[in-house]
């Protein structure tokens, strides 16, 4: 079976329907469509074979192969649970659509939201550079239309600025892709975008610094990273509730994958190069995130600035080149879905009953709403990851990893954990007990579509907080192979690089007699992007 | 004879009995006869093409060749022809003239097929003048309009400035070498070796600026606004997709086909021409309140990336050209559709603020517009992200890369005027007042649903797309 085509074509396919549909069978087709994808995500995890670290249930076929644009889908331990996470959190949002679908275009907004479901799977399953990009820039079009049309008041600028900066991203992304191409080809002598192909290509360093920036820069605006997250406040605040989820839980999952499917593999040098200064923007957005949470006045850009400070700890685990702390940022990056998806439904569910955005409005829910205080204290447990929580132990390997080079960054972080308990425990006492604001608890106490959303949020969560070795399984070999070639360009101790680093050309191909001299990678090289 | 030149042939019996209908009283076979003729003779052209796929044939003494990229160019310049028939059916400049109206469309199509198959210089400029003495009628059809007349007039001055250019060249060309046979030219240049020749020199610029005023590349393009702002919307359409495909056959027959061995002489003017076009095309577009006049703007700059294909002078880059203009002629049909039906509901249907909230209204035409503006801005997966990065690959392989770094930052600016109809498109609608609802008619939904599906069809099967390119390109410039 073609999984992997299906798993993006499904959700494509029904999308489109769906938007062609009148609303009360579009809701149908979408929720089944997107019930349907997360069955197939989930045979793909059986599937999937986890002694293996490279991708695997390889598809290839043409599509515009004259421009190295080829359909090249692969998966592995990384993506693989992106792709579970994607394809679940998805399916939430589908099924809480065919509860509560907006009053206007109810059918194009399930339809956009299956397309983007679609882009996002195919991001995380692309194998060719091009068609990374391809998803890359297409995944922009639902959210700039879902944020354009169905979100709040002052939606217009919120979704041009998202735009703006994503396209510039983008944009240099694709000079470094073209440039990638066309450099390898000077090294290795064969013109290709296929990710896999263009591993070990011995870029000099000049050119690795500069390609791995191209793309970085791309990848942090994505994430965002402070101080590329101008966008993230306007558009978390004014987008419908169910897309600020979608938007926080996977999309930004797309940048933090850039880095680990495109970054550390291909452009090792540049990796070692930019380490410390991702190190420190990483801990900067700790701190800047969880401050600006514990100041904000409304519950979600609470959650909003808090995601970009659990983002800042994913990546201070994946920049630290050390094989524990990605072990720890891939689990944490299921787990912050996990965790922020459900803030946000939560969120979702106050501020809509209540019609009170602000915190100060809000206070002694608990006393009404019982389930969904109980609901609240898990998740804002879960968020500051309190041992035995599923967060707990992709931080603690985050930050055990971490401590074995950057002793500072670590010291830093620490206090961004503190800060997430006076944020998120300060959100929490402030509505659900206290005094009694100005809208009482029974308004806003779970109903049971929303039981719907939540139990399998909190369940994956209790699941991974019970046996996080399932996760971590699976994700083993792929963590060494993508870390290998940066660990080398860092010059770490062999005990540590636990697979072989690739090298292209390889190196038994000898030079036949007659052959042209080997050319070496030439220093002043014209690809190089300039911004 | 043989068959080679019955595409053509069967067009000018459709250009003559087209008139026939239109000589019956008022009424079913007056209104509907000449549409119904254009569209079946065009249709049956088209079938005979495709059968005509295959090795070179010539025809009137060499005059004429039919080869894989004839019958590719025949189909283009008939899709388009065919839209814009499908456009015109309630077109009120058609209005008691539709004999003429639809006669003088298919017999610029026939001027067209006969650039794109010419053997020799006689039927460029031949080829070139029928379908421009179309095009000024075309333009002024719609007499009780002063800005239609004005377009007419305008087009036809600068038009006729631009042949005149063009025969001036040519017959340069002809004192440089001897021969008005494009085979025996190209034979007699790479024989003599005539790099450099001042005479050959100065009929190639001549040329560049005559074919360049008719592919509206800058700096020959000052007329182009006001004339695809004032012409009847569906001929502006024609124009834009159908003509420009015209003028760059002719430049691909002339240039990277004769005189491909002077490569060398003629590569630097045509990628500045390219590259001015795309700076002023992209920049002026950004300043447009009406849509049609925005897409004018982006035809220019659309000529310019269409032109980085001539410009390499590789089978890499003819290929790549073809390819986009195939993709480019289906969006920019798409995205003129939705001006002609605009422009019948409302009174200022042509600005781009006239589109408020019409894609909520109107979710058909609205979604092949903004998949029309998508790839025109180059967004992937779409066709104008494969043509446009294949093209820049094709400028970079041709050591051009500065053509393509322009293109490229070109393509960014584009994004900004390009995503300003879709917000407006699908934004708010303001009041639903000013309504002067004329029905668009079945035809539009028809044309529209055709665009969208090109799109599509060329993003989705551009491997197979870009093969029939290759041969095409072949046909051209041997391997």
């Amino acid at each position: 079976m073609p999984w992997l085509t299906l798993l993006i074509v499904v959700p494509l396919a029904a999308g489109i329907v769906a938007a062609l549909l009148p609303s009360a069978t579009a809701r149908l087709v979408a929720a089944v469509a997107g019930l349907v994808t997360a069955g197939l995500a989930v045979a793909v995890l059986f599937e999937f074979n986890r002694t293996v670290g490279t991708g695997q249930l390889t598809e290839h076929h043409g599509w515009a192969s004259e421009a190295g644009l080829e359909w090249t889908l692969r998966v592995d331990g990384i993506s693989l649970w992106l792709v579970l996470l994607t394809a679940g959190i998805f399916g939430l949002a589908l099924v809480a659509g065919f509860l509560h679908m907006p009053a206007r275009g109810g059918a194009q907004y399930l339809g956009l939201i299956l397309i983007a479901e679609g882009a996002l799977l195919g991001l995380f399953l692309a194998g060719n550079l091009l068609l990374f990009y391809v998803f890359w820039e297409s995944m922009l079009i639902p959210f700039y239309f879902l944020v354009g049309m169905w979100g709040s008041e002052g939606r217009r600028q919120a979704v041009m600025r998202f735009v703006v900066y994503t396209m510039v991203g983008s944009l240099i992304m694709l000079v470094g892709i073209v440039a990638t191409a066309f450099i390898a080809r000077d090294v290795t002598g064969q013109f290709t975008f296929d990710i896999q192909a263009l591993q070990g290509v011995a870029f000099s360093d000049t050119q690795s610094r500069w390609l791995f920036a191209a793309f970085a820069l791309a990848f942090v605006i994505k994430l965002p990273m402070w101080p590329f997250h101008a966008w993230l406040p306007d558009t978390y605040r004014t987008a419908p509730i169910v897309v600020t989820v979608l938007l926080a839980a996977v999309m930004s999952k797309a940048g933090v994958y850039g880095f680990l499917k495109i970054g550390l593999p291909l452009f090792p040098g540049g990796a070692a190069f930019f380490q410390n200064v991702l190190v420190l923007l990483s801990v900067v957005s700790i701190l800047y995130g969880s401050l600006v949470a514990w100041r904000a006045p409304t519950l979600r850009l609470v959650v909003a600035y808090s995601s970009i400070a659990h983002l800042g700890f994913i990546l201070l685990g994946i920049v630290t080149i050390d094989g524990q702390a990605l072990q720890g940022a891939v689990l944490q990056m299921v787990n912050h879905g996990l965790v922020v998806a459900s803030a946000f439904v939560i969120v979702g569910i106050i501020t809509q009953r209540s019609g009170r955005e602000k915190v100060a409005d809000l206070g002694g829910l608990a006393e009404g709403a019982p389930w969904l205080a109980g609901a609240f204290l898990f998740v804002t447990m879960a968020s500051l990851a309190i041992p035995g929580s599923n967060a707990f132990a992709g931080e603690f390997f985050i930050l055990i990893g971490t401590f074995r080079h950057h002793w500072w960054a670590v010291f830093l972080a620490c206090l961004g954990i503190i800060y997430a308990s006076v944020y998120m425990l300060r959100l929490f006492q402030r509505t659900m007990n206290g005094p009694r604001g100005q809208v009482s608890g029974s308004t806003v106490e779970m109903r049971p579509g929303d039981f719907v959303l939540l139990v399998p949020l909190v369940a994956a969560m209790l699941a991974i907080a019970l046996w996080p070795q399932g996760v971590l399984r699976t994700t083993g070999p792929t963590v060494d192979r993508v870390l290998a070639p940066a660990q080398v360009a860092l010059n770490r101790p062999a005990s540590q690089v636990r697979a072989r680093v690739p090298v292209n050309p390889p190196e038994e191909a000898l030079p036949l007699p007659g052959d042209p001299e080997p050319t070496a990678p030439t220093p002043q090289n014209t690809q190089v992007p300039t911004p | 004879m043989n068959i080679a030149a019955l595409p053509m042939m069967i067009l000018i019996a459709t250009a003559v009995v087209a008139l026939v209908p239109s000589l019956a009283p008022p009424g079913r076979v007056r209104h509907l006869g000449p549409p119904l003729v254009s569209i079946v003779g065009l249709v049956a052209a088209a079938g005979m093409s495709v059968l005509l796929w295959g090795d070179r044939q010539y025809t009137f003494y060499g005059a004429f060749r039919t080869d894989r990229l004839t019958v590719l160019m025949t189909l283009i310049f008939i899709a388009s022809a065919l839209v814009t028939v499908l456009m015109s059916l309630r077109e009120p400049a058609t209005v008691d003239r539709r004999g003429e109206y639809y006669s003088l469309l298919v017999a610029a199509v026939v001027g067209m097929v006969l650039v794109a198959g010419t053997g020799d210089l006689i039927g460029v400029f031949l080829g070139i003048e029928i379908l421009s003495v179309a095009l000024y009628v075309l333009c002024a059809m719609e007499v009780w309009r002063a800005r239609s007349l004005e377009a007419g007039l305008k087009y036809l001055i600068v038009g006729a400035v631009g042949s005149a250019l063009l025969l001036y060249g040519l017959t340069f060309v002809f004192g440089a070498t001897g021969s008005v046979s494009l085979e025996e030219i190209s034979d007699i240049v790479r024989v003599r070796g005539l790099g450099g020749e001042p005479l050959l020199m100065g009929g190639m610029a001549l040329v560049i600026a005559g074919l360049g005023f008719k592919a509206s590349a800058a700096p020959f393009h000052m007329w182009v606004p006001d004339v695809y702002e004032g012409a009847p919307t569906p001929i502006t359409a024609f124009m834009a997709t159908a003509v420009k495909a015209a003028a760059i056959v002719a430049f691909l027959r002339v240039f990277s086909g004769a005189l491909i061995d002077v490569v060398d002489d003629w590569q630097m003017p045509l990628a500045v021409i390219a590259a001015l076009a795309i700076i002023a095309g992209n920049v002026g577009a950004l300043v447009q309140q009406s849509f049609k006049r925005m897409m004018a703007y982006s035809s220019i700059a659309q000529a310019g990336y269409l032109l980085i294909g001539v410009a390499t002078g590789t089978l890499l880059g003819v290929r790549s050209l073809l390819y986009y203009l195939i993709a480019y002629t289906a969006m920019t049909l798409g995205a003129f559709i939705l001006v002609a039906i605009r422009e019948r509901e409302v009174e200022d249907g042509q600005s781009i603020a006239s589109l408020a909230g019409y894609g909520r209204r109107s979710p058909l035409h609205g979604v092949v517009v903004t998949v029309c503006l998508f790839a025109l801005a180059g967004f992937p997966p779409l066709s104008g992200f494969i043509g446009k990065f294949m093209l820049f690959g094709a400028a970079v392989e041709a050591d051009l890369t500065w053509l393509a770094v322009v293109g490229a930052v070109g393509s960014a600016v584009s994004v900004a005027y390009y995503l300003r109809p879709i917000f407006v498109l699908w934004g708010e609608d303001p009041e639903p007042g000013n309504a002067r609802t004329f029905d668009p008619g079945d035809g539009l939904w028809v044309a529209s649903v055709l665009a969208g599906l090109g799109v599509v069809v060329t993003s989705i099967l551009a491997s197979p797309l870009l093969d029939y390119c290759r041969e095409a390109a072949q046909a051209l410039i041997a391997p």
